[in-house]
């Protein structure tokens, strides 16, 4: 077996609300290796959402640590990680949050942007992934001329611009018609077979779930 | 694992589900590497600066106008720049170095710096460096001080946040890819807006207040009559945000112009005061410390007018006597003067309102006053011309042609010591200057004809006018020098009107600063839409930091928001300042009774204008970096979760 892409080793996370102490995530241990598409469920509030901000280093855990290529992503101070997510993480959420007043293409390049790429490569490598994703026609439009299924895949797009190893998606399809979120599974799949992108999907949808290759369960803050 | 193993969950060393807590040995709790929130390095830098700032200033000054001879607004500027470029320094090394704004650091730098400061004033005598400020009393003081430490703090901040701001990432980034996108999108000002708000601001608010009221009545109306046929309108409403960086945006505009017009109209009242000054009393002024060394004072003048940037001059003698006409009397200023070359120093032949001023030397020329009724008393001899200014001869109820008798307490020897004496003239002419003080004070002889009346063989002086009256203290030392020093001396208009002159700048500069409080009201209303603004993206923003956007790229988001809200308030103000200033030059009446002036003076100082507009740019950009760090510590996941 190769060296796992992540490797998750006792990770807890606890919040403070007040005087209480909740413990949200009780001691994961996972590996991912380099080009899965894993599916991670469970019921609301079972941890998925801090567990997938853990892994895209939003959040800091309380314990444990977790291995990105062998190294120790908490080991870093927040600039550090926040250089790392932009070199090789991508994120997906449930509402887009594309920029209204910018077309397709301006918010599929924001990555490169924040990244200081030169606005022409960022435009040229912005201009890919939206074919990447279907859009290519559709670049120069809004977000408010997309359909919701349209304005995911732009989020996709945004996403893969700087070609991440890691992607995590936080229910991309929970603001969609079954119709179109099946599409962007479908898309989601396909990028993964084609680009060998690692992913990780959270979702409610346990129909679409099953058909990811490896799926995780998340209940009480534990695998299962 | 390999793909397509999509059977039961098979994640390495998973635990079995129900795992107790002891199973497993817990791994050690976390400690993730984080910058201080305070940090002593940084306290120190920031001290420093404050500090050092502060102690330069003096040296600055004593370097630039002693040493260098600047003139006194460049020295006062470049000493302030000098300072403040140190302290900025310091607060930049501090913020670059430690990666933070040091906001905390500086609070308790400039804390320790009044601490200091007050127990040296405790301890022992006020140092010699502020006795200026000390001989304005204890609370003067210490506020003047404290001020300073407040703007040495301003500079170390504006040095500590620009550092931070650019590299506060440990890497210099001087680009604005993303960030000015992110910024335009939040701000959403199209040009359209821009040209109404402008139209708006620049009309006043109330042209602007009368057209949204009645649109929305039209609205309203519109939406009721929908309601009641039961049809749903929707009206294209404009953002809350956008509303609040318009308001901002006009509420810096109007700061800015008022700020603008009241300085403008203070100096157009000085500059007004200057002329007239000017005009009346000569730039400079040769006297002597003896009696009568102005005997020869055509030699003198002849001397004096061979110096270099001398114009011209003019012999005066100068006493003070008691006037009287009938019944009424009033003391003034007998100034004995050379109708030939008066006209060459002050301009008191420009400002003859009756009589004419070769009527002092041609007495004989001067006409009977005409009044109904009353027939001028012929008199047996031709009486000596006299001029009186205007409120003069109001107090005295005299008309060209009238005598007047002039009383001098200094007449010739008596038993009993010296006797005043007496003697009459005739109004020759009135004059009005303008100024209160000269128009109800002074009366002009020919010089002969007072060097007669008072037994003088001697002038008091000579009035010199100069090219270039700013260099009136250069100018009238070298006159003195060409005279052979002792016993002549000069003074010039500044130093004969330095308590006037202080006073209207301590007036200008209290009501800039007054004024200043209102553009930084109007900042905070910068401050509250940025909140707002901060609020309503707080998702956005956690999705930038999801895409790997740093504290500083953040707050280079919403400081560039503020700055263009800002930037925009100003260049507006500065417009709509000048407009103002030029709708009302010279066209507002004022009594001239009270105000010694007939309408209201406007003088446009460019500095003046561009301070006011770089200090609401100043201002601004202070008002950003409270919502523009609260948006860049926003955690990403509480960001995430607010939705």
């Amino acid at each position: 077996m190769p060296a796992p892409l992540v490797r998750i080793e006792g990770l807890e996370k606890d919040y403070l609300t007040g005087e209480r102490r909740l413990q949200v995530l009780r001691g994961l241990d996972v590996e991912i290796a380099a080009g899965e598409l894993v599916a991670l469920t469970g019921p609301s509030g079972a941890g998925k959402s801090t567990f997938l901000h853990l892994l895209g280093t939003l959040d800091v855990p309380t314990r444990g640590r977790i291995l990105f290529d062998g190294r120790d992503v908490f080991d870093q101070d927040e600039d550090e990680r926040a250089r790392f997510r932009s070199e090789s993480i991508g994120f997906v959420f449930q509402s887009h949050h594309l920029l209204p007043e910018f077309t397709a293409l301006e918010n599929a390049m924001m990555p490169a942007l924040i990244r200081r790429t030169p606005r022409e490569q960022a435009r040229r490598r912005a201009a890919e992934v939206l074919a990447l994703v279907g859009l290519a026609e559709r670049a120069g439009h809004r977000p408010g001329e997309l359909s919701g299924g349209e304005q995911q895949r732009v989020a996709i797009a945004r996403a893969l611009c700087l070609a991440p190893r890691l992607l995590l998606a936080d229910e991309p399809t929970g603001n969609l018609d079954p119709q179109t979120a099946e599409g962007i599974h479908q898309l989601l799949v396909d990028l993964n077979a084609r680009t060998g992108i690692t992913a990780v999907v959270v979702t409610h949808n346990e129909r679409l779930a099953g058909e990811l290759p490896r799926r995780l369960r998340l209940l009480q803050g534990r695998l299962v | 694992m390999t793909e397509g193993s999509s059977s039961a969950p098979a994640a390495g060393p998973t635990p079995t589900p129900p795992a107790p807590e002891t199973a497993r040995p817990r791994a050690p709790q976390a400690g993730h590497p984080a910058p201080p929130v305070f940090s002593p390095f940084a306290f120190v830098l920031v001290f420093v600066g404050l500090l050092g700032g502060l102690a330069l200033a003096p040296v600055a000054h004593a370097f630039f106008a002693s040493r260098l001879g600047l003139p006194a607004p460049v020295a006062t500027g470049l000493t302030v720049a000098a300072a403040a470029l140190f302290a900025a320094s310091m607060g930049a090394v501090a913020g670059w170095g430690f990666r933070r704004l040091a906001a905390f650091e500086i609070v308790a730098a400039l804390l320790a710096w009044a601490a200091v400061l007050e127990l040296r004033l405790w301890l022992g005598p006020v140092p010699a460096l502020l006795a200026g400020l000390a001989a304005q009393g204890t609370f003067i003081l210490h506020l003047s001080l404290v001020g300073l430490g407040i703007f040495a703090a301003i500079a170390v901040f504006l040095g500590s946040s620009l550092a931070f701001l650019f590299a506060g990432t440990g890497k210099a980034e001087l680009s604005f890819s993303y960030e000015s996108y992110v910024a335009r999108s939040h701000l959403k000002l199209g040009w359209r807006t821009l040209v109404l708000l402008f139209a708006f601001v620049l009309t006043g608010i109330v042209p602007g207040m009368l057209f949204i009221l009645v649109r929305s009545f039209l609205r309203a109306a519109a939406e009721r009559r929908a309601y009641v046929r039961g049809e749903l309108v929707r009206t294209p409403r404009m953002p809350a945000t956008l509303l609040m960086t318009l308001i901002s945006i006009g509420a810096v505009a109007f700061g800015v112009s008022a700020v603008i017009v009241v300085l403008s109209v203070m100096s157009g009242f000085s500059a007004d005061l200057k002329r007239k000054i000017l005009g009346h009393t000569a730039h400079g002024m040769v006297q002597s410390y003896g009696q009568d060394d102005f005997g020869d004072w055509r030699e003198i003048r002849r001397k004096t007018l061979a110096v270099k940037g001398v114009r011209s001059a003019t012999p005066f003698l100068y006493q003070e006597v008691m006037l009287s006409s009938g019944q009424n009397l009033t003391g003034a200023i007998l100034k004995g003067i050379d109708p030939a070359t008066v006209g060459t120093v002050i301009d008191l032949p420009q400002s003859m309102e009756a009589g004419r001023l070769e009527w002092l030397t041609r007495p004989a020329d001067i006409p009977s006053p005409r009044r109904d009724g009353a027939e001028a008393p012929p008199s047996g001899r031709t009486l000596p011309g006299i001029l009186l200014g205007r409120g003069l001869a109001q107090s005295l109820r005299v008309m060209v042609g009238d005598p007047v008798n002039v009383l001098s307490p200094f007449g010739d020897l008596g038993p009993t010591g010296p006797q005043p004496k007496s003697r009459p003239f005739r109004v020759a002419g009135i004059f009005y200057s303008g100024m209160y003080e000269y128009d109800t004070k002074f009366a002009y002889l020919d010089l002969e004809a007072a060097q007669r009346f008072f037994g003088a063989t001697s002038a008091t002086g000579l009035e010199v006018k100069l090219v270039e009256p700013e260099a009136a203290r250069a100018v009238m030392d070298r006159v003195v020098f060409a005279l052979g020093q002792w016993p002549y001396y000069a003074r010039d208009w500044s130093e004969m009107n330095r308590p006037l002159f202080a006073a209207l700048q301590q007036e200008k500069v209290a009501m800039a600063v007054v004024m200043g409080f209102l553009i930084q009201l109007a900042t905070f209303t910068i401050v509250a839409t940025l909140i707002m603004m901060v609020l309503e993206k707080r998702r956005e923003i956690a999705v930038l930091k999801s895409m790997g956007a740093g504290v500083p790229g953040i707050m280079r988001i919403f400081v560039i928001e503020g700055l263009v809200i800002g930037g925009l308030g100003a260049l507006f103000g500065v417009i709509l300042g000048l407009v103002f200033c030029f709708a009302i030059d010279k066209r507002i009446p004022l009594n001239p009774e009270i105000y010694y002036i007939t309408s209201l003076p406007v003088l446009i100082d460019a500095a003046q204008v561009a301070l006011a507009g770089l200090g609401a740019v100043l201002l601004s950009y202070l008002a950003t970096l409270y919502p523009a760090s609260k948006a860049a510590r926003l955690h990403p996941v509480d960001g995430l979760r607010s939705e």
